[in-house]
């Protein structure tokens, strides 16, 4: 276990080092975020209320969103990626450690920067609009939130380990990674509720695992859905979540193993 | 003696996709594509005791690397078998794990932005070192490498030489009983080449380590090893001691003459075969049982004002004995 604490010690200590990455990264999120609510204010307009999202709701929604995408999307699929094309994953395989365990280690240190500093961006953001936000009461549906983004966070690892795992196989999985990430922002409702899009489309999107690491948890938040629904969803997406890690371990071992037998 | 290493017909294939030219060919190998086999090593055997100092000799694309891949444990080999402590390396057992390094000169295991020092942890928690061994494996290796004030800076701002020897201590923290290195001291200046040599040697030294290095550098293999294993196109070329190279493959020696005049090369070619002539200097390889007469010949015949007779470089002979194969 140990050794899991300090390489996400060590990951916390480079993320810190490599600032102007990670104020880059952050200035980027928190342009998506103005634009996000600019947009959504002006398509509420006068109305008190827009798809079923009050003002504040959809405050809320916006401001959630860089908070959940700052820690459930936080992650290094793409060193992953790296490391496999460039052989450097070699040093990894034949030391006594997970590489999963590692890779985990280094998304939480990842994730605890962004979440950091997604908190201060968003009360920031909400101290300027001035706006009242939805804060739900009801302790139940603070721990359905929790539990449901921690799934989200682990769902989201897995799935981006299975991606990058192509790289075993071929030396452009860089391709692959950059549009499942795309698509997984738009499909999990990171751009936006996925209730703007057209019943058919959404319901489609409801039976992939992608709506429930951002769209699901702010819906939770809002209490849009009830706790007995969130339950149920929370149980659906714990199902994926043993589906897709169970993929992405399969893929990793036959990964290594083709590695093992094509060189490195 | 008991085998550190034993390995027997290793046989190693790479399959790697044939891809056409030009774009025509790139849209096509996206529906159908041909593979090519390639023998990277074919049927090596060989027996390394606990503590030898081994150097891996041969071309590149010889399949040295392979070889060291595959007793690391990194590479599956296609047929053949092979124990490395008594294990079997590609089960990548944790124990197994514990007890080797494999240094490659060309990759890193540093982090680029963090000092080497946190790396160092990290390997101390893999490995599970206590605090104690930590300390006191890490004041050995940083005195045999010079390596302290170092440890502290980004691994980014060293040079070459330094990170390599920090590459070193992060490969040999948790004291490997064997360790594998590959071309350890490419890219190094000479006087880093040197250090990393003397490291090499006093680590073997010191633990009874079984040391297996490939290097293109030959004074590496000349001042580290007392064996070496030559291998070419995948199969091994020579085993053995590196005195018994040279003696059976340089039947000659080299003799190197400067002239206090001109001369007049007639006559020469007698005396050995020439290898290069100016006006005032010649080199001429001889056998070794003609070279006392040889250079009789040539100082009563020349003005000679220097003479030195030497050994064939041993780069040399590797040379020849892979054009002969």
């Amino acid at each position: 276990m140990k050794k899991y604490l300090i390489a996400y010690s060590i990951a916390l200590q480079e993320t810190l080092q490599r600032r102007s990455t990670l104020i880059m990264d952050r200035l980027g999120g928190f342009a998506v975020v103005i634009s996000l609510y600019s947009f959504w204010i002006a398509l509420i307009g006068d109305k008190s209320s827009f798809l079923g999202y009050s003002r504040s709701e959809m405050l809320t929604y916006v401001l959630l969103l860089n908070i959940l995408r700052s820690f459930v999307f936080a992650g290094r699929g793409w060193q992953l990626v790296g490391e496999i094309s460039s052989g450097r994953i070699s040093s990894y395989l034949v030391r006594p450690i997970s590489y999963h365990g590692y890779a985990l280690s280094l998304d939480l240190a990842q994730k605890s920067v962004h979440l950091v500093s997604a908190i201060l961006e968003v009360s920031l953001l909400a101290a300027l609009v001035r706006g009242q936000l939805f804060i739900p009461a009801d302790p139940a549906t603070w721990l359905l939130f929790t539990a449901s983004v921690v799934v989200s966070s682990l769902l989201f690892f897995f799935l981006e380990f299975l991606v990058s795992s192509l790289a075993f196989w071929t030396s452009e999985s860089g391709g692959p990674l950059f549009c499942f990430e795309l698509f997984l922002q738009f499909a999990a409702g990171a751009f936006f509720p996925l209730d703007v899009l057209p019943e058919g489309l959404r319901r489609a999107l409801e039976i992939t695992p992608f709506p429930y690491m951002v769209y699901f948890p702010i819906r939770l938040f809002l209490q849009k859905i009830t706790p007995a629904q969130a339950l149920h969803l929370l149980t659906l997406e714990t199902a994926w979540l043993f589906a897709v890690a169970a993929a992405a371990l399969f893929v990793w071992r036959r990964g290594v193993r083709s590695y093992a037998a094509e060189g490195g | 003696m008991a085998a550190a290493i034993e390995t027997r017909e290793l046989v190693k294939d790479y399959r790697s996709p044939l891809k056409e030219p030009g774009l025509w060919g790139g849209v096509k190998s996206l529906f159908h594509r041909e593979y090519k086999d390639t023998r990277a090593v074919d049927g090596v055997s060989f027996r390394i005791d606990e503590g030898e100092l081994v150097g891996f000799l041969g071309p590149n694309g010889a399949g040295k690397t392979t070889t060291l891949k595959m007793l690391s444990g990194l590479l599956t080999p296609t047929s053949g078998r092979a124990t490395a402590l008594g294990f079997t390396p590609w089960n990548r057992e944790p124990s197994f794990q514990r007890s080797i390094s494999l240094v490659m000169g060309q990759r890193s295991q540093l982090w680029w932005e963090i000092p080497a020092y946190e790396t160092l942890r990290l390997n101390q928690a893999i490995y599970g070192l206590s605090e104690a061994e930590f300390r006191s494996h890490l004041d050995e290796l940083v005195d045999l490498l010079e390596l302290r004030e170092h440890l502290f800076v980004p691994v980014k701002k060293l040079s070459l030489g330094q990170r390599m020897r920090a590459e070193l201590a992060a490969a040999l923290l948790h004291r490997p009983r064997l360790l594998l290195l590959d071309e350890p001291t490419i890219g190094l200046d000479v006087v880093m080449q040197k250090k990393v040599r003397e490291f090499i040697k006093a680590y073997n030294a010191r633990y009874g380590a079984t040391i297996m290095l490939t290097s293109h550098n030959m004074t590496d293999v000349v001042e580290l090893c007392r064996r070496v294993i030559v291998i070419d196109k995948g199969r091994i070329l020579y085993d053995g001691s590196l005195d018994r190279l040279v003696e059976s493959h340089a039947d000659y020696k080299i003799l190197r003459a400067r002239f206090s005049k001109a001369v007049d090369a007639t006559g020469l070619e007698t005396i050995g075969k020439i290898v290069k002539i100016g006006a005032f200097d010649v080199t001429l390889e001889i056998p070794r049982a003609r070279m006392a007469a040889g250079a009789t010949a040539l100082l009563s015949s020349y003005p000679v004002a220097d003479l030195n007779v030497e050994d064939v470089a041993i780069d040399d002979i590797i040379r020849r004995l892979f054009t002969r194969s």
